[in-house]
């Protein structure tokens, strides 16, 4: 057991399509400055610096080379984590381990992405060139056979799908950095959605995103004086499975990466029933139906019952365990800084600095990753040391 | 949605790259694609320990951490464990360009295999797709040793 850590500072920019008036060192450094001022320090404060983004989409190489300076890590020990989807998360988890190492006390981690800049279509084709390449059609092809297999052994439906993307666009309404807002969303409109690739539609699948969030993690005694609600980081697992596709069977249904960083997790912190043990969930839902399938895969209700959470509202902000009150990955997703935002909301929430997004009397919040079908992540965050 | 704009517009450099790359496919993609290319065989690698014959062939079995051994041929019948018919023009990684659209694509359990392969399906109306259905590897005329020699998988009646 490493020395207790925890999340005393975020920040994030506002999320969008396209942000033509910076280049990427400016977006890392407006999420740095962000979290700095929320953690009531100066860059001098900072011992390491972790950045967090995904390869290829940008087409340029060795990110941590053109914007560690706008996050601050000149002359800091600094290296970057890039693992896909959870390279946020997985960047999170890094800046855990620094600070429950003893050997640093105040760390950043900056996650970003400016989709906008690059080709994330021909970065996602860049897969294996001898077995891949001919046939993969990027994350929602790959993801639309899954949602093949899960909704044949699960029966999940495609109006509960919807209603997820319904939940997640209007709960992005009351977070003023999320990028897709949809007040008036309809289930109906989301099955009216053209197919990209059956039977996952455009509002069924989350965006692409210019954006980055910074997080602050501290040692006990440093987070006990310069916070007063400080996010301790409980639990951090991670977990990588097959990379090909047709290797795990019911890859949705099985998720055993997600299972099984999820089981490690509770144990270290003594869960048992998750769905009334956690006041928040901030989970990474690349699709509708993902988010259905990890809602089994995290113990919230019996495998084959993650439709009846969507239809009965379980999930929504006033339900028993609200999952993305900031809208999800689904609203909002900047990729090397989506499962860095999951951290930062779940601290946020413990915070109680939520805003319109607040749900009251959180104490103990669920963080998820994922990344290239089947690499998890789980963090588990308390406003108590343990 | 541009938030956060500025009314002036930036500069932006439009940038076109053509890059060349030589790929070694190893010992195992090798035997494969050769294979296939002059038998037209479709061989998977048996796990010594767990005994799952894997496709891709490669050296090493993830779940068992032993080099994998005996080479089986499978297929070229096959199950359909998974499917989807494509709608949005994805880049084709092989040649940069958008795919011709809508067209039906698979996971296929080969017989004989315990991994599935993602392929293209001759069948691209998702109401006639469905798991469990039976499929046959389509092989073109003249092969060059790469997995586009398998076409597609056609629909078949047993």
């Amino acid at each position: 057991m490493g020395k207790r850590a925890a999340i005393i500072g975020t920040g994030q920019t506002n999320h969008c399509s396209t942000r033509e008036d910076v280049n990427e060192m400016e977006l890392v450094y407006e999420a740095a400055t962000a979290a700095l001022k929320d953690a009531e320090m100066t860059i001098k404060d900072i011992d390491a610096v972790v950045l967090a983004n995904m390869e290829l989409f940008e087409g340029r190489a060795l990110h941590d080379m053109w914007c560690g300076e706008g996050a601050g890590a000149l002359l800091k020990h600094s290296f970057k984590i890039s693992t896909g989807g959870t390279s946020g998360t997985s960047g999170a988890i890094s800046g855990y381990y620094h600070v429950a190492s003893g050997l640093f006390d105040r760390v950043m981690v900056v996650g970003f992405e400016k989709h906008s800049d690059g080709n994330t279509s021909a970065g996602m084709a860049l897969t294996d060139p001898f077995w891949d390449r001919h046939i993969a059609a990027a994350a929602i092809g790959n993801f639309a056979l899954s949602v093949s297999e899960y909704m044949a052994d699960r029966g999940v439906t495609e109006e509960q799908s919807a209603k997820v993307a319904v939940k997640a666009r209007r709960n992005a309404c009351n977070n003023p950095h999320a990028h897709l807002q949809m007040p008036d969303l309809t289930v109906e409109e989301v099955l009216e959605s053209p197919i990209l690739a059956y039977p996952v539609r455009r509002l069924e699948m989350c965006p692409q995103s210019d954006g980055a969030c910074a997080i602050i993690f501290a040692s006990e005694e440093i987070a006990k004086k310069s916070c007063a609600r400080p996010a301790w980081v409980r639990a951090a697992v991670t977990r990588h499975d097959h990379i090909y596709l047709g290797e795990v069977k019911n890859r949705l249904t099985t998720m055993r990466s997600l299972r099984e960083a999820a089981k490690v997790a509770y144990e270290i912190v003594g869960i048992r029933e998750p769905l009334k043990e956690f006041d928040v969930a901030e989970i990474y839902d690349p699709l509708t139906y993902a988010e259905i399938a990890w809602y089994e895969a995290l113990g919230f209700c019996k495998d084959g019952e993650g439709g009846k959470l969507i239809d009965n509202g379980v999930t929504h902000m006033d339900g028993e365990l609200p999952v993305n009150p900031s809208g999800g990955v689904i609203s909002t997703n900047p990729v090397g800084a989506s499962g860095t935002i999951r951290v930062a909301e779940g601290a946020l929430q413990i915070h109680g600095m939520g805003g319109k997004r607040q749900i009251p009397d959180v104490n103990l919040a669920l963080v998820t990753g994922y990344g290239v079908y089947c690499w998890s992540d789980v963090l588990v965050l308390s406003s108590k040391p343990g | 949605m541009k938030r956060n704009s500025q009314q002036e517009e930036l500069l932006r450099v439009p940038v076109h790259m053509k890059l060349h790359y030589r790929f070694p496919a190893g010992a195992h993609y090798d035997k494969f694609f050769e294979e296939m290319k002059e038998t037209g065989k479709i061989m998977g690698v048996k796990c010594p320990e767990c005994e799952r014959v894997l496709l891709p062939p490669r050296p090493v079995c993830g779940e068992c951490f032993v080099r994998t051994g005996e080479w089986v041929q499978v297929g070229p019948k096959g199950t359909v464990v998974a499917y989807t018919s494509i709608y949005f023009p994805f880049v084709d990684g092989t040649t940069g360009k958008p795919r011709p659209i809508p067209y039906g694509a698979g996971l296929i359990q080969l017989d004989g295999a315990y991994s599935a392969i993602n392929h293209i399906l001759e069948e691209g109306d998702p109401e006639k797709l469905h798991i469990g259905m039976r499929v046959e590897a389509v092989l073109t005329e003249e092969r060059e040793g790469n997995i586009g020699d398998i076409l597609y998988f056609k629909t078949i009646e047993e």
